[in-house]
């Protein structure tokens, strides 16, 4: 499956934060024929491994790599004479809510859309100000009692919006933001099978992310990896946002460094980047990265994590945009990075003192050699 | 399994029906532990209280390291059993010394979210006894807003020297239990009705196929840090946190759902947690099939020991029963008995069953 499909399969579906069953499904067929396994964690989120190609059947070390596959959506609260009042899950704007078409989750699947006053009774005050969610409401066209029969407090709420291609490869939609991230662990799985690895790739797409990373906190401890990477999308280039930690579009990926940030694995990524020229920027967070990688460097004694940033404009409206080369992009550095996890690395990472091992120097090449051939070969 | 088409015969709610026979020493329970001295981290009379109450009626009974009262009663049915955890958490909000001024005033700090606005002319007490009232700086004393640092506490002392408390000691709110019929009003309902509804459950539930760890949760109103460690320690296979939640009936609400006495609110979603959607089903279903009153709870601003358990370890399924209850966080909150039973009914009826959890 292509790269744009399945980013528009995942985008069109709905998975509100704690509600991603139809997004999951998705992804685990996704995922499936690359993996030796694969599990749901109880927070809902899904795990595939591949098993590392060693030679030597010693117990291989573990990559995790992850996205996170909720969106933020709204949840209903209250039936107010037959319209629909509502709350949200993560963080929505409510200034891009009014006039968008919504889908109502109810015990039927109900068409609807969030309307407001019209400009014509507003006060000079009310038409500067951001109206707040709390006065928004959505009208699905039923009268009260079969609103009450139909609907309840606690039903899910997503927008409707399907995904449109624009010019030079760019495509908008709903929910890219993290399924971007998705679409790149699932291709990256797809290209290590293809690839020697002698470490264990655990797949991972993420429940929860958008309120409070809990579906990574959960997964990370379960697998218990020796490094874990983060995707997840920045922002990218686009009219009155500052130029600092922004990411253009169709210019690659940011390789992210901070605290939050294993300095090896950053080195490692960017000299990846560099062999096989695929285009990054550094990104540098002096605290939070605001992703699932701030939640995972904290599990258990504690996981050496890397961020990569997708560029994406917009976020958090229904109109998020990215380059699909981008993901390719991305798909290929996690890749390359993954197959490129050895022994050696794992000391350095521990800290051990790295003495020339004749075997492993002269393994290593070897397996460089192949992932190049391999990524040659997919280009 | 045959056991899985046994049902519990339990009574069909009806509010004209006379008090259940268990509803007074329930209520003497409220009484006690509502009247009780436990803010976050000084939990132990609270605990005492309970452990007496329980101790009888369990197969194990522990104290963790951080002050969680676990007891354990052993399911009947074949193993390997599943655990199932409710938490209740014991601390109440109160306040903490930090400054004893010459006079012998005391200033403070907030154990918990303590709002201002609910402290003039109340009055707390200490872990030894000792009562105070809060008083505050005359120059402030606007009506529209007050300030925490502008506040005090006065327990009667003329000098620093023959103040009976000092920097440290903790204080919670003084009231005592009020039964209004239906209704009931007291400091610290939240969350020690919660800790009456797993106490009633433990007694009334005669035989369950799970092992049902009750626990006794410490410090969730500074952090659910009880919770996370208990759950930890405990590795439920689901979990339930039974808790107070804020209502929408009461003049010029926020736009809630929730009101007194139509039944224990099965949670949806709070600032903290999403509840597991099958945890939710399973309380819904439960619900329906015994004909007990529920309502579904989607609250901003709040959260409980649900949100700590959920994310223990690799995750845990995790749902919530909360007791609408008005005025949180003030010395007289108010819930309704009949809400609480029908909490109570609605553990029994799940607890005694076997559950499917996929």
């Amino acid at each position: 499956m292509s790269i744009k499909e399945f980013l528009r399969q995942l985008s069109q579906a709905h998975g509100v934060s704690g509600y991603e069953h139809a997004v999951r499904d998705l992804v685990s067929e996704r995922f499936r024929p690359y993996a030796d396994e694969i599990a749901v964690t109880p927070m809902g989120s899904v795990i595939a491994l591949q098993r590392g190609t060693r030679a030597d059947k010693t117990p291989a070390p573990q990559v995790l790599v992850e996205a996170h596959m909720d969106e933020i959506g709204l949840m209903v609260t209250d039936i107010d004479h037959g319209f629909i009042r509502f709350t949200h899950v993560g963080g929505v704007d409510a200034r891009v809510l009014v006039a968008q078409e919504v889908v109502v989750q109810g015990k039927e699947t109900l068409r609807g859309i969030i309307g407001a006053r019209p400009p014509h009774v507003l006060t000079a005050a009310e038409r500067d100000q951001v109206i707040p969610m709390s006065d928004l409401w959505i009208d699905v066209g039923l009268s009260e009692t079969r609103v009450r029969d139909l609907v309840q407090p606690g039903d899910l709420v997503t927008l409707a919006r399907q995904v449109t291609a624009l010019k030079n490869d760019l495509v908008a939609g709903k929910a890219f933001d993290d399924r971007c991230g998705v679409v790149c662990v699932a291709e990256t799985l797809a290209l290590l099978a293809t690839m020697r690895h002698p470490w264990d790739v655990y797949a991972v797409a993420n429940a929860q992310e958008e309120v409070g990373s809990r579906g990574a906190i959960t997964s990370t401890f379960q697998i218990n990896p020796a490094v874990a990477i983060a995707l997840d999308a920045t922002y990218a280039d686009q009219p009155n946002m500052s130029e600092i930690n922004v990411v253009p579009l169709n210019q690659g990926m940011g390789i992210a460094t901070g605290p939050n940030i294993h300095p090896l694995i950053h080195e490692k990524l960017t000299e990846i980047a560099k062999a096989h020229e695929i285009p990054y920027r550094v990104t540098a967070y002096t605290g939070t990265t605001s992703t699932d990688a701030w939640a995972m460097q904290v599990v258990r004694e504690g996981i050496p994590t890397g961020l990569i940033d997708i560029p994406v404009r917009y976020m958090h409206t229904s109109v998020e945009t990215l380059s699909l080369t981008d993901l390719e992009r991305v798909s290929r550095l996690l890749a390359l990075f993954c197959a490129a996890l050895d022994d050696q690395f794992l000391k350095q990472l521990r800290g051990e003192p790295v003495a020339e091992q004749p075997a492993q120097a002269s393994e290593k090449p070897k397996a460089k050699n192949v992932t190049r051939k391999a990524a040659r070969k997919r280009k | 399994m045959a056991t899985a088409k046994k049902t519990a015969h339990f009574p069909i709610f009806d509010k004209d029906a006379p008090p259940s026979p268990r509803a007074q020493p329930a209520k003497e329970l409220a009484k006690k532990l509502t009247e009780a001295y436990g803010p976050s981290g000084h939990e132990q009379a609270v605990r005492e209280l309970l452990r007496e109450e329980i101790k009888g009626a369990v197969d194990e009974l522990r104290v963790d390291a951080l002050g969680n009262l676990i007891a354990r009663k052993k399911g009947a049915g074949p193993t390997p059993r599943k655990k199932i955890m409710l938490a209740a958490h014991m601390d109440e909000i109160g306040v903490i010394v930090t400054h004893v001024d010459e006079k012998g005033f005391l200033r403070f700090a907030p154990i918990g979210g303590v709002r201002p606005l609910t402290l003039t002319g109340q009055r707390c007490r200490f872990a030894n006894g000792v009562i105070g009232v809060f008083g505050i700086e005359k120059k402030d004393a606007s009506n529209t807003e007050i300030k925490m640092e502008r506040l005090f506490i006065d327990v009667g002392a003329t000098s620093a020297s023959d103040t009976p408390v000092g920097v440290g000691d903790a204080a919670s709110f003084w009231r005592d239990y009020v039964d209004l019929g239906d209704r009931i009003v007291a400091k610290a309902l939240d969350d020690r009705i919660g800790c009456v509804v797993l106490v009633e459950t433990l007694k009334q539930l005669k035989k369950s196929p799970h092992d049902v760890f009750f626990v006794f949760t410490v410090q969730e109103e500074v952090g659910l840090r009880g919770a996370g460690t208990s759950a930890f320690g405990v590795q439920p296979d689901l979990a339930l946190a039974v808790d107070v939640t804020d209502t929408g009936d009461t003049p010029e609400s926020n736009t809630l759902a929730v009101a007194l006495g139509k039944g224990p609110a099965i949670k949806v979603k709070d600032s903290g947690m999403l509840a597991h959607p099958a945890v939710k089903n399973l309380l819904v279903q439960a619900a329906e099939d015994a004909k007990i009153p529920y309502q579904r709870e989607v609250i901003v601003g709040i959260t409980t020991d649900a949100a700590a358990m959920q994310t223990t370890r690799e995750g845990v399924l995790t749902g919530v029963v909360s007791i609408p209850t008005r005025y949180m966080h003030t010395p007289s909150e108010m819930a309704d008995f009949a809400d609480a039973q029908n909490a109570v009914k609605l553990l029994t009826t799940l607890l005694s069953k076997p559950i499917k959890l996929d």
